[in-house]
């Protein structure tokens, strides 16, 4: 490997992990002797970073680092050249549309790319490819937070205020997210908030350090999210709590969800919810101090009903009228470091680029003369991230994948079918840093360029949409995502759809997609992005400022209102029963990111988490005889994964979680299922019924 | 196809929970339903009755609309009260005169209250004297609601559920209410007798004078009540007398149209009755010798009723565990399960006088039987899981009374995880003279990434610093 010796001065980037995005400052004329800082300009983090950032350095040096393309003969991956490769993929996308039909393949894109390569991921889908089946892991993250901000605002932008705004908020909700180890920058906004007489309160199963800080904590049975939230609203209307004239002046439909959260008594719910009445009733009393803020993280949106019980959070901040005024609102705390981006760009199966749908003909026809093709030719919607991946090597499935930016055989739900569908592939590729556990089933392996490396836009959890910048050059044999697409593309027949001088000229041509969109960039340009750290989408015009915050005046439904809906509990796709009585749910370690690919090769992370460990309560382990050096066999109707333990009484004794950041034999998602939701079609990563079924002293 | 005719009889929460279980199904589709209701108003919660006396709409409890009928494609039948039935024909009568076919019928008809026998209640026609109530019905709260007069005796004759919850409001309403109770501690089918004691003295802290081992004999007074006699001869005035003591399921219909009936229509674990085609669900139904007179049980009936009615061949009623919460607000018990136990069974109480508050477990092979919270539900939640799925329990039974978000240490004593960090390394910094958190900063590096960890750092910092030094720190904390 050569690293090209072009000495740049300090660069102003952004971090490669979560959605916080946190501005950061390299240094260093090499990779080699990379320096990571936190920018102390960037407002969002504000200098801080966590340990994933302060390290993300070694990313850029790291030992395995992929810098050739590799094709699989004889069983085993091997280097071949660019051309080889590129033709491959070509050779075999033609021949499977040719045999089976434009459908039978699939892209599968990612939360964790620019909103360049979306964007262009998409296009090739639908240009290119003229395959209706792209989507992305995003699918897995924040969509049923997305749906339900559709539904509810008409809008769906993660957070509709600046993330500053937490420190203005005087009580703070957080549901089913653990921000003090997912996001730890934005912990200096918990803090001011508190400093500034702010309270906080937390759902989750885990008594998690973010729950540790709360003032309550409301420690809930996994999959009740709803019904606590429906039994907190049910409990604002009897204490006469709820704001009758924001609701009759911004909103519509309360009637019937006052009703439905009538049979909500929290004396009656508690049974579901492990949550007693009393904190219920203190929690509301603690909400009705405005101006007051609901965020959610992935507890309650990985559900089958994940849609609902955020629209039953939503109804609570609306019935409360805690909506649209500085401080408070409702807001979803994205996972991925483009997450928000890369809901909006026509990377998943449903969409358009500009948030626009792909089953609305005036949306197919703006976005149709952008590109300059037939709008009759786009495909239509295609099939969601769980279901594509589920339907590989199915009769009228996919047949040969495309996979960008994601490791699904890690992040997917029920992870032994997954691996299972896409070992029966004709053909599947993987554009990847790493040989990561879905590279290693691949056919072919695409070396890719990763942050520092590389030119884009990202959107931040907030919606303001900022640069990563190139601070070196990559590897020698190492191509963008982007290239490869044009070469692809090129190789398929529409070289003239995909040309583009650099990054900038695909941001050009994006703008003018998402122009008139609900996440219109028109106005966005990265000069803007340098002079004003970023700008909050929508921004339809070059003078037009931005949109920091959404809702002051209006939503975003055509009669302005937010609309409320009726939601009602129901079980999970798979209940805890006399044969699997446990809880099992799934998250995140701080040092740690999404399926792991990247942390798990950072020395200092992996030597602080070097194994997943199943989390259990002492009440449990006395029962099961576990003790701190045990090795734990947890079964579900899936498959068995032995775990080492760590016990404590940071969680309910029914339930027990393991992250999910590694593949292999300790993946967490191979107990996991694939239950989705009717509207998300997230699945249900958060609740799966298993049991202890083995014990033996490690 | 054709939609079979399902014929709802009653319009309480059975019913209203029954068509939504039904709806989700699909049931809709299979089915044309009819719901022949009795009382005038839409559904409504029961439940929350208490908030109609207090001064509330019945809107405000009304849990469907005559509008919402139409919008679903139900057919409601309001104020129709089923007089007559003939499962042979498949057809119903309503008082009104009208006929209706049915393929299926389903009984939902609830309970009533049960009025104990009592001279003077009623006038010459048989209707109540004015003055005197049950609880019950929207009718019956509207009817206590203007009967009730600020700063007047009032007398209700019930120390259960219902009783406690209907002097509550009466006493909300400014009258001096006396709770008479025949047995001689309250509530004492979910409560044992020191439980009873320790929820009578909350009650007299509400305001409400509890007479206990007390027989009703009469209503006194000519048109209206004027008074209660008890059986010692005593007389109470009271310008509104309420009957809140219990309720029997309703199954006269079903008994004249010669269903099978005991204390309640005859149920299977389908929730059929005795007769092809016919159901019950609710209070009205008895099932496996027992009766249910809480919602819980009913809406796991509805479930089943409506697997049943979808083809579901599988689904069986087994009977419910009951747990019961009094909504009494300043009043918290908790019930469930066996309350006194069996000689062979461990009982652990934890009596707390002055505070009001007791608690008690009745554990059977290691499982728990039943428990009874009285002065402080909190603990209700996880004992009623527990309970509810015969989870083992704890060694030490005490752990189920911990408070759901006690204060734990964390696994590992990490505390900078940026740069790992841990709290031993922090106190040793602290003895090696660190004094501020720059100090800290300076020596271990502790803070200077994320931040999150500052506060605690600081706690330690004060904790571990020698006592000369505690007054310092704390400037230096002020200063950050």
């Amino acid at each position: 490997m050569t690293t090209a010796a072009r000495p740049l001065p300090t660069t102003r980037t952004h971090c490669p992990y979560c959605a916080f995005q946190c501005g950061t400052v390299l240094g260093g004329d090499s990779p080699l002797s990379v320096t990571v800082a936190g920018d102390e300009s960037f407002p969002v983090n504000a200098g801080k970073l966590c340990i994933k950032g302060w390290t993300a350095g070694e990313l850029l040096n790291a030992p395995d680092r992929l810098t050739t393309p590799l094709i699989r003969t004889g069983g085993r991956l091997k280097p071949v050249s660019w051309a080889a490769a590129l033709d491959l993929i070509a050779d075999g996308v033609q021949r499977i549309q040719r045999e089976h039909g434009l459908d039978a393949v699939g892209l599968f894109g990612s939360g964790a790319l620019t909103n360049e390569k979306a964007y262009l991921l998409g296009k090739f889908a639908r240009v290119a490819l003229r395959t209706p089946h792209v989507d992305y892991n995003g699918r897995y993250c924040m969509s049923s937070a997305a749906g339900a901000g559709n539904k509810a605002f008409g809008i769906d932008r993660g957070l509709p205020f600046p993330v500053s705004d937490i420190a203005l908020s005087r009580t703070l909700l957080v549901v089913g997210s653990n921000p003090f180890d997912t996001l730890p920058p934005i912990t200096q906004w918990f803090d001011k908030q508190k400093t500034n007489g702010g309270k906080l309160i937390v759902i989750d199963p885990r008594r998690t350090p973010t729950a540790r800080a709360a003032d309550l904590h409301l420690s809930n049975t996994p999959g009740s999210d709803l019904a606590l939230a429906n039994s907190l609203l049910h409990v604002a209307i009897e204490e006469k709590l709820i704001d009758a004239e924001f609701i009759a002046a911004r909103t519509t439909r309360f009637d019937a969800v006052r009703r439905t959260v009538l049979n909500y008594h929290p004396a009656d719910t508690e049974r579901l919810t492990g949550v007693p009445e009393s904190h219920v009733r203190q929690a509301v009393r603690m909400l009705d101090a405005g101006p007051s803020m609901i965020l959610t993280g992935r507890g309650p949106e990985q559900q089958s009903k994940g849609v609902d019980t955020v629209l039953a959070f939503i109804n609570l901040a609306l019935a409360l009228g805690q909506v649209g005024k500085v401080g408070s609102g409702y807001g979803c705390l994205t996972g991925q470091g483009n997450g928000q981006g890369g809901r909006e760009h026509g990377q998943k199966a449903d969409q358009l680029p500009g948030y626009r749908l792909i089953e609305n003909e005036s949306h197919r026809q703006s976005v149709a003369k952008v590109w300059g093709v037939d709008p009759g030719s786009l495909p239509r919607k295609g099939r969601s991230a769980f279901e594509l991946l589920d339907s590989c090597g199915q009769p009228n499935g996919i047949r040969g994948l495309l996979v960008m930016g994601s490791n699904v055989a890690v992040a997917s739900p029920d992870a032994g079918r997954v691996i299972e569908r896409l070992k029966s592939l004709d053909f599947i590729a993987v554009c990847d840093p790493f040989v990561n556990e879905t590279a290693n089933l691949a056919h072919v392996v695409l070396p890719v360029t990763q942050w520092a490396e590389e030119d884009g836009t990202m959107t931040n959890l907030e919606g303001r949409v900022i640069r990563r910048r190139k601070a070196f050059a990559p590897p020698t044999g190492v191509l963008t995502d982007i290239d490869i697409l044009r070469e692809l593309a090129t190789r398929l027949g529409h070289a003239d759809k995909f040309t583009f001088a650099d990054t900038e000229t695909v941001f050009d041509e994006f703008r003018a997609a998402t122009a008139g969109g609900t996440a219109d960039y028109a106005g966005i340009t990265y000069a803007r992005i340098d002079a004003e750290d970023g700008v909050f989408w929508p921004c339809p015009s070059v003078d037009h400022p931005g949109t920091p915050r959404l809702f002051a005046e209006r939503f975003h439904h055509a009669d302005g209102r937010a609309k409320f809906h009726a939601v009602e509990h129901r079980p999970a796709g798979e209940e805890p029963d006399a044969e699997y009585p446990l809880y099992f749910t799934t998250g995140r370690y701080q040092e740690h990111y999404n399926s792991g690919a990247q942390t798990r090769r950072v020395g200092k992370l992996s030597g602080a988490k070097p194994m997943p460990k199943v989390q259990l309560h002492p009440e449990l382990a006395a029962r099961f005889g576990i003790e701190d050096a045990s090795l734990v066999t947890i079964e579900s109707r899936r498959a068995s994964v032995e775990f080492a333990v760590d016990i404590g009484t940071g969680i309910r004794p029914d339930t027990l979680f393991a992250p999910f950041h590694w593949g292999g034999r300790v993946a967490a998602n191979l107990l996991t299922q694939a239950s989705l939701d009717p509207t998300s079609r997230m699945p249900e990563f958060k609740l799966a019924a298993v049991r202890i079924a083995a014990v033996r002293s490690g | 196809m054709p939609r079979e005719q399902l014929a709802i009889i009653g319009n309480g929460m059975a019913a209203g929970r029954l068509v939504d279980d039904l709806a989700r199904r699909g049931g809709l589709d299979r089915y044309a339903v009819s719901v022949f209701g009795e009382e005038p108003q839409g559904c409504y919660n029961r439940i929350l009755l208490n908030r109609v006396l207090l001064g509330g709409a019945v809107d405000d409890i009304t849990l469907k609309t005559a509008d919402w009928y139409a919008e679903t494609g139900i057919a409601f039948h309001r104020g129709a009260k089923v007089e007559r039935l003939s499962p042979a024909a498949r057809r119903l009568w309503t008082t009104d005169g009208h006929e209706h076919y049915f393929d299926k019928l389903v009984f939902a008809t609830g309970s009533e209250a049960r009025v104990p026998r009592v001279d003077g209640l009623r006038k010459r026609d048989g209707t109540f004297k004015d003055g005197v109530a049950v609880y019950r019905t929207v009718a019956d709260v509207e009817r206590m609601r203007t009967g009730a007069k600020r700063g007047r005796p009032a007398v209700v004759v019930g120390g259960g559920l219902l009783g406690l919850e209907a002097a509550k409001g009466l006493a909300d309403l400014g009258m001096h209410v006396t709770l008479l109770h025949l047995f001689d501690t309250l509530m004492n089918r979910q409560v044992d007798r020191v439980g009873g004691q320790m929820l009578q003295k909350a009650v007299e802290n509400l305001g409400i004078a509890v007479r206990t081992s007390a027989t009703t004999r009469a209503v006194v007074g000519d048109k209206l009540a004027e008074g209660v006699s008890l059986g010692g001869g005593e007389v109470l005035p009271a310008d509104l007398v309420v009957f809140a003591s219990g309720v029997q399921p309703r199954i006269d219909l079903a008994k004249d149209s010669d269903i099978p009936t005991n204390a309640g229509i005859l149920v299977n674990d389908r929730m059929e009755t005795g007769v092809h085609g016919l159901f019950a669900v609710g209070e009205c139904v008895e099932h496996n010798s027992r009766t249910y007179g809480t919602v819980q049980p009913v809406y796991e009936q509805c479930a089943v009723l409506a697997d049943v009615l979808c083809g579901n061949t599988t689904a069986r009623y087994r009977g419910s565990k009951v747990h019961t919460r009094l909504k009494v607000v300043g009043l918290e018990v908790a019930s469930m399960g066996d309350i006194d136990g069996k000689d062979t069974d461990e009982v652990v109480q934890v009596i707390e006088d002055r505070r009001g508050v007791y608690r008690k477990l009745v554990v059977r092979d290691g499982r728990l039987a039943g428990a009874v919270l009285v002065g402080d539900a909190s603990a209700a939640p996880a004992l009623i899981q527990r309970f509810d799925r015969g989870d083992p329990l704890p060694t030490n039974r005490l752990d189920l009374f911990a408070s759901p978000d006690r204060g734990s240490a964390p696994a590992d004593d990490m505390v900078c995880h940026c740069h790992q960090v841990n709290e031993q390394q922090i106190s040793a910094a602290v003895r090696g003279g660190c004094r501020s958190l720059q100090d800290i900063a300076a020596k271990t590096g502790a803070g200077t990434g994320c931040g999150s960890c500052r506060g605690k750092l600081a706690s330690l910092l004060l904790k571990a610093a020698p006592p000369t030094a505690a007054e310092s720190s704390r400037h230096s904390l002020e200063r950050l």
